[in-house]
Order: structure tokens, then sequence, then C-alpha cells
């Protein structure tokens, strides 16, 4: 019994950053259709960037993504209008291409600058634990969801709460009805895409203590990510949300009851379940086959 | 008429020329590439170079299959490469058997795979499949490292040695990956040469369309998948034979599918020959980077910097782009419309599928419902666009759905054709009810559809165009020939009926509006329809052609075939049509022959409103009875 609310209170915690890692990818999915591969990537280079100045400055990793947000956000705001821009208006496959060919520069850009070797940020409470009821939680974990789930909360505020995050959620449900009311589809986008990459200053972040890293390991999150989204329903912000939780308690259950390794193939199995059922995800929504155009 | 055969023959000439220039262009490599071995037998550099750039060729060739003709992008296709080394491995290591005799095999279970999985997500449009591929390749790798009592985990399986002298190298592979390089692209070029190929084309195009024209959108997918992966399982066997060692890491590679796209895209997504040269392009330069350039690290960043310069300055490939240049380097002259073909063109035959023989002759009061739409109810969230609706038409009619924009006549077409589900109601077609069946299925029952807006295959030549329909469900109707035999014959024969034979070979998207229409038609025509539905077939059409187009509908009425046509033209759906069924709100107000609705009080008040109805429908007393109660008996008729 204790092992098992000892999994899924792990489960829990673990979802919760991975609710934070996909809601980026939802976001910027949900209001462009742009399936961003490089997501996977810009939180392996937050990951490298924070433990290199943790190692500088002994800044505490989670702390540092207020300084890596910030910078993401202007990154990601710089990188859609330079480059992502230009494939406006072409099909969503040319999307995946270009990220995907982002995420093989950032990933070669650190191979070479940085090597191709395993790192990990491991402040000083890296492997305490808080102990509560018999249970233990692990502190990085704890500092972790609390850090996610802040950042989650504040993205659900500024969606719903400011002009700015109307003007997102506008045009993603209705890009030319937004045009028509003032709302420029060309900054929102811009805006929805740096708002998505920043999500990864604080993620990244959170990843360099959870886990180790090294430059190939965006194949294993994108493909872990694009997992949730997929399950949750494309473009869902709940959707992400239960798929991430979903995939922590597959991950913590089969660790607990079978082996680690098999872990994320029982999600991939959970995610074809779901989609034999609702092949639009938990929470997505069937695609309105447009009367006009 | 001797005119348009000149026109023919005298392009024949060029065409025939361009064609014998092109086999050169194939023939003389392949058999410059079958002789090299011979005449460079101790060349083993350069044999396994090009060995490996076949085996790179053989597949993008085969990714292009479901990422180039269907637009289905996939991200993991390298796992089918690690399926067939794997099959090879296990086999040969438990058998002994030698990998070459088990080839097929290491297809065969690829082919599963991609069975299993395309059946999963192909099944609705949408992005989840590009994200499942990588899906795919990253659970193979982790199966093959944790199944280790199959696979030997991540020390990997050690095949035996070749069992010829060493004096032949790599030559058999060679042989083995051309051999398999050749059939791989004649594979695709046959794919391309049927319906199926064209289908996929259309899918890639506009998916939701080709559904409307009777392509079985799912089946087409899911085939197309395991198509793309046959060759790659092939080969994978070959490929852990040539190797005689193979691990999970080696095998599940990302970068692996990196090149596959990256060869496809560089030589042109979607063309036959382009995969072939982009393949032979990213294997020498990637051999190059890894002699000049500093090995496996900076290859990565190469390929994620020349992937992204492709797909931003280079989209559409080499091939199409040099093709582009070549024809504006030398335009062909293109004819005008032929308007005297298409205004005095003859009749029709038509060619309609199990239809009863009387139908034209059965008089008015003995014809049965063809369609009936009973209580249909579609909802936009608080938008109600269709509200409780009933239609019926009666078999052998012309019947006009006529409303204000926004009343729902489309909304209730798109549920008639299964663009989109009703929330509630029944839909019954020909005395079966329809309301559950796919698009395609509707249409092989006899539903054939135009769009308001056309909606033609922009990218695929005419011909193309009309060819791509199917009239049913079966196998051999779907691979028989798109470019030769009497599928694409039907089509010229309907292209020359709407006065389009010169366009035949022209892209669709450099017609006019009112060619495109005409071209929607011969398409519709193509699925041997019982019941056309029209979405304003006169709209954004010249004076001339809206008569040419009265005169066509009636000429198909006469021989059986039955329209539901919306329409704004007024004088035309009133000189053509009957009955008229007028939509106000989500819902019939008012049907009867056009003599009563053009008088009815309850139709003028829908169309201009109260002020305008009320005082001029008031002295016209006799009007206005006849009317109220052809409304209501047309809404007791239907109720009961």
């Amino acid at each position: 019994m204790t092992q098992l609310v000892q999994a899924l209170a792990l489960g829990l915690l673990i979802g919760g950053v991975y609710a934070l890692l996909a809601s980026g990818l939802t976001l910027i999915f949900g209001v462009m259709h742009i399936i961003n591969v490089a997501h996977g990537a810009f939180l392996v280079l937050v990951a490298m960037l924070t433990w290199w100045m943790w190692r500088e400055t002994d800044i505490d990793p989670i702390v540092a993504s207020v300084v890596t947000t910030p910078l993401m956000f202007g990154f990601g705001w710089v990188l859609y209008r330079t480059v992502i821009a230009r494939i406006r208006g072409s099909s969503p496959s040319m999307s995946v291409l270009l990220t995907f060919g982002l995420a093989l520069t950032i990933e070669g850009i650190l191979n070479v600058t940085a090597g191709n070797i395993f790192r990990s940020a491991t402040p000083a409470y890296f492997e305490q634990s808080f102990r509560v009821a018999g249970i233990s939680l692990p502190k990085p974990q704890v500092y972790g969801f609390l850090a996610a789930v802040s950042v989650l909360a504040l993205l659900y505020l500024v969606l719903t709460r400011t002009w700015t995050g109307r003007a997102i959620r506008a045009t993603s449900q209705n890009p030319s009805g937004a045009a028509l009311v003032g709302v420029s589809a060309t900054s929102t986008a811009a805006l929805a895409f740096a708002v998505g990459v920043a999500t990864t200053g604080v993620g990244g972040s959170i990843m360099s203590v959870l886990y180790p890293f090294f430059p190939a390991s965006h194949y294993d999150w994108i493909s872990r990510l694009l997992g949730i989204i997929v399950l949750g329903g494309m473009g869902s912000l709940p959707g992400a949300l239960v798929g991430a939780l979903i995939l922590g308690l597959a991950e913590t259950l089969t660790a607990t009851y079978g082996s680690l390794r098999w872990s994320t193939l029982v999600f991939y199995l959970v995610i074809m379940a779901v989609l034999l059922v609702r092949s639009q995800g938990l929470f997505g929504t069937r695609l309105r086959e447009d009367v006009t155009t | 008429m001797s005119g348009k055969t000149q026109g023919l023959t005298g392009a024949r000439g060029p065409v025939a020329r361009d064609g014998w220039r092109r086999r050169l262009l194939v023939a003389a490599p392949l058999v410059a590439l079958t002789v090299l071995p011979v005449i460079r037998p101790y060349d083993v550099y350069l044999h396994t170079v090009l060995l490996l750039a076949f085996l790179l060729a053989i597949q993008a060739v085969s990714w292009n299959i479901i990422s180039g003709y269907a637009g289905y992008v996939s991200l993991g296709h390298s796992a089918f490469l690690g399926l067939g080394s794997y099959t090879a491995g296990i086999i040969s290591v438990h058998t002994g058997l030698n990998p070459f005799l088990i080839a097929p095999l290491g297809g065969v279970v690829a082919v599963v795979a991609a069975l299993l999985v395309g059946s999963v997500v192909l099944r609705t449009r949408g992005h989840a499949f590009v994200i499942i591929t990588i899906a795919l390749l990253l659970a193979a790798q982790i199966v093959a490292i944790n199944w280790s009592s199959l696979t030997n985990g991540s020390d990997g399986i050690t095949m035996e040695l070749p069992f010829w002298s060493r004096d032949f190298q790599n030559v058999p592979f060679y042989y083995f990956f051309l051999f398999l390089m050749f059939m791989t692209i004649a594979f695709s070029a046959a794919i391309r040469r049927t319906k199926f190929g064209t289908g996929l084309v259309a899918i890639r195009e506009d998916e939701g369309k080709a559904a409307a024209i009777g392509v079985n959108t799912t089946r087409y997918k899911i085939v197309a998948f395991c198509a793309s992966t046959f060759f790659i399982g092939v080969a994978g066997v070959g490929y852990a034979y040539f190797q005689t060692f193979l691990n999970p890491i080696g095998a599940f590679n990302i970068l692996g599918s990196v090149t596959i796209v990256l060869s496809a895209l560089v030589g042109g997504r979607g063309t036959l020959w382009g995969p072939v040269v982009g393949a032979f392009i990213v294997q020498i330069a990637s051999e190059a980077a890894t002699v000049y350039g500093g090995g496996d690290q900076a290859r990565v960043l190469l390929f994620g910097l020349a992937l992204a310069a492709v797909v931003l300055f280079l989209p559409a490939g080499l091939l199409p782009t040099i093709q582009n240049w070549w024809r504006r380097r030398h335009p062909e002259t293109v004819e005008y419309t032929d308007q005297a073909g298409a205004l005095g063109s003859g009749r029709l035959e038509v060619r309609v599928r199990a239809r009863e023989p009387q139908a034209t002759a059965t008089p008015p009061e003995q014809r049965r419902a063809l369609l009936e739409v009973r209580q249909a109810t579609k909802r936009f969230g608080g938008l109600v666009a269709v509200n409780n609706a009933d239609l019926t038409v009666q078999e052998g009619t012309i019947t006009a759905l006529i409303g204000p924009n926004g009343s729902g006549k489309t909304t209730l077409f798109n549920l008639i054709t299964g663009a989109m589900r009703a929330d509630s109601g029944e839909i019954w077609f020909d005395g079966k009810r329809i309301d559950h069946l796919p698009p395609w299925t509707r249409g092989h029952l006899g539903l054939g559809r135009t769009f308001q807006v056309t909606r033609l295959f922009k990218s695929m030549t005419v011909l193309q165009n009309v060819v791509a329909p199917l009239p049913d469900a079966r196998w051999r109707t779907m691979l028989s020939g798109a470019v030769r035999g009497h599928e694409s014959d039907r089509a010229r024969e309907l292209l020359s009926f709407v006065g389009l034979s010169k366009f035949v070979d022209q892209p669709a998207g450099s017609l006019s509006y009112g060619q495109q229409k005409l071209v929607e038609l011969a398409q519709v025509l193509m699925m041997e329809p019982k019941l056309i539905l029209l979405d304003e077939p006169a709209g954004g059409v010249n004076p001339s052609l809206v008569a040419k187009m009265a005169d066509i509908i009636r000429g198909l009425n006469e021989q059986g075939i039955s329209f539901l046509v919306v329409e704004h033209n007024i004088p035309m759906v009133l000189d053509l049509c009957d009955p008229v069924v007028v939509f106000a709100r989500g819902a019939p107000i008012a049907e009867g022959p056009p003599s009563i609705i053009r008088n009815d009080p309850v139709v003028l008040e829908a169309y201009l409103g109260d002020e305008w109805a009320d005082p001029t429908a008031q002295p016209a007393g006799s009007g206005r009875t006849v009317a109220a109660e052809s409304a209501a008996g047309s809404h007791g008729q239907v109720r009961r």
C-alpha cells in the first residue's frame, strides 16, 4: 500500500513537471499548427545553460530560470520573426521538417561546443528527501513540481486574464476572425511562439536537476512530450496536463511494479490504446471540414 | 473537329521525343552502374560509397510513397531498416540460413509493423502520424535493448561472414542493393501510374475532397504506409549481412531517418526520381563531410543546417525547381478554352451502375424518394446550423435548395455527403441508411457532389483530377491504370464532353474558375452517380456558360441522374428545377413547384425581411393562401 501511494505521489510530482514541459509545445501547436520538434532541443539547450551557470556561479538551478526564461522568450521571438515566419502558409509538414532541422542544428552545436557527455546539475539538496506520512518525496522533484505548477498557473492567468492572452486564444480559435477585430496574426503568432519557447526556460532549468542530459537526449524528450500532447489531444492545454499526469503515473507505476526500462514503452502503448478509441486524443476536437475553403 | 485532332497529333511529336530522351536519361546511368564493378573490380571504396547510396535511395524512394505522394511525413522510417536487420539477425543466428534467402521476410516484418501502427494512427486526418513514427523508432530501440533473450540486448548480434571468396569483396552486396533500388523505383513508378497513386496525391492536396470523390482515404493511407516499408525491410536484411553486426543504437538510429528525409527533400519530394537524385547527393556529401569535415559530431550539425536550409530556400527540391526553370525557358503555348467545344459538345452517354432501366420513364406519381433527410440537426457550439430539417429528393428530379446566406444549405450538403456528422437525425439514400457511413462509401453508393468554391487538386493535371475519383470500393478499381486504359479513356471522354480536351495535361491550378467548375463536374461524373449535389454551379461563371451548365444538367437528368442544386441564380433555378425547396434558419420553410414558390410570401419574407414582404404580399391574396397551403402541406407531408 505504501508502495502504491509512494508511486502515485512520485508520479504526480513528475507529471506536473511534464505538464510544464508539454504546455509550450501544445500552445504553439494550438495557435499556429506548428509541431515544434525543436522543443526538446530547446529544453536540452536551457539545461546545458543552467548547468553551466550553476557550475560557474553556484546559483540554484531552479532559481536560474528567472534568467533563462526571459532569455528563451527573446530567443523564441527572434526565431519566429527570422526563421519560422518564412514558412507561414506552407503545409504543416514543412514546419515539422524545419524545426527538426533546428533541433539537429542545436544538437550539433552542443555536440561540438560542449561535447557528447552526460551532465546533471547537483545542488546541495540533490539527494535529500522530504518524508511525509511514511513516504519519501525527493526534494528536487518537489521543488521542480512547485516551480512547474506556479509557472503553469501564471501561464493560465496570462492566457485568460490579459488582453495578450485573449488575443492568443482568439487567434488559435479563429485566425481570420481575430484579424478582423484588430488582432495582428503575425505578432500574435510571434508572441505565442515566444511564450511557448519561454516555458522551456523554466522547464530546462528544472530538467537540469531532475534528469541527466546530453546533446542527443532531445529525441527522447521530444517523443515523450509529443506523446503527451497526442494523448491529451493536440493543441489542448488541459489535455497536455492530463496526458502529462498519465505519463508520470505510467512511468512510476511501471518502475514500481515492473521495470523502469519498459516505462516509456508502456506509455506508448497507452497512447495507442487511447487513439484506438478516440482518434483525436482525450481532449482533442476533430478537425472541422471547413465549408467554404 | 479536324483542328482538334491536328492539335493532338501535333502535340504527340515533342512528347514522344521527350519520352525517348527521358528513357536514355534513365538507362544510361543504370547501365553504367551495372557494369562499373566489372570495369573497376578492385575499387572497394567506390563500391561501398555507391552501395550505401543505393541503400539510401531505396529508403528515400520508399519514404516518398507515404510522405511524398500522400504527404504524411514520417520521421521514423529508419525503424523499418532496423526491423529488417533484426529479422535477418535473429533468424539467421537461430537457423543458420543465409540472410539473402530470408530477405523478403524482412520486408514482411516491416509491413506488418506498419500495418499495426498505421491502422491505429492513420484513420483520421491530422498530425499524430509524424509523432507516432518518431515514437515507433524509439520504441523499437527500447524493445531491441530490453528484450535481450531475443535480441541479445545492447551487446547486439554478430552474424556469420559472407560465404563468398574475399576476392569478390562487396560486389555481391553492390548488386543486391542495385537490384533492390531498381525494384523500388519500378514499384514507386507503378504506383504513380495507378488510380491508387493519383488518389494518394489527391489526399496530400485536399483530403476532404478526396474522400468526397470516393477515395477511401483510410485504406489508401494504410496501404501507402505499408508499401513504403517493404523494400526498406528487405534492404535491412542485406544491410545487416553487409555489416555482419547489429545493435539497437545503430539499427534504430534517428540520423538514418534524417538522411532519408533530407534525400527526398533535396531531390524533390513527391517526384519519382527526386529521392534517387537526392540520395546520391546526400550520401556523397555526407561521405565528404566525414572525410574532410571532422566526423560524426559535425555531421549532425551539417544535416540540421542542410535540412533547415532546404525547407526554407528549396522547399520543392532540386528536380522540380530545375523542371520549372526549364519550362520557363521553353514555354509551351496553351490554347484558350475550347468554347465551341464546350458549348456545342454532343450528348454524353451516361454510365450508371445498377440502374433500373425504367428510371427515366417513371411517371411522376410513381417516383420514389432517392434521398431522404429526416430530422437532421447540426450544431456548431451554440449555433444551430441545421435545425431538425427534413428533405426529400425524388428520383429523376432536379430539386433546388434555395435560401438566404447562412441558412444551412451547405452544412446540409456536408451532412448528406458525410463531410460532417449530424448531431441527430437520419439520412437515407437509395433505400439505405447512410448517416454513419464514411464519405467515400456514400460516393460508392452513387452520391456525388461539387463544391461552392471549387476544390480541384491544383498540382495535379486536369486528367489526373478526373481519373482520381473511384466509383466503387473494389481493389481492382483502385489498382487500375490512371495513365492508360479504360479509366483514363473515360476521363478523356468526360473532359471532351465539357469541352476541355485540350487541357488534359495542364495543371488544374492554371485553369480559370469557370473551367475548374467544369472539371469538377467531370470529376463527379467519373463516379457514375445516381444523385449529384451541386453547390452553386453557376456562381462566378459567365452567362453563356450558365446556360450551357443548365443544358448539361438537363441532359444528364434526362438520362436518369437526379440533382439537388444549391443556387442563388434564381432565374436559372426557376427555369431548371422542380421542385424547389426553400431553406431558412436551418430548416425548410416551403417546398413546391417554381411557379408557386416565386410568389410565396413566406419565401419572400425569408429572403427580404418582414417590411418588404408584408405590403406586397397583401394584395396578392390568392397567391398567399395557395403558398401558405403549399408550405403547410409540404411540412405535413415530410413530417408524416
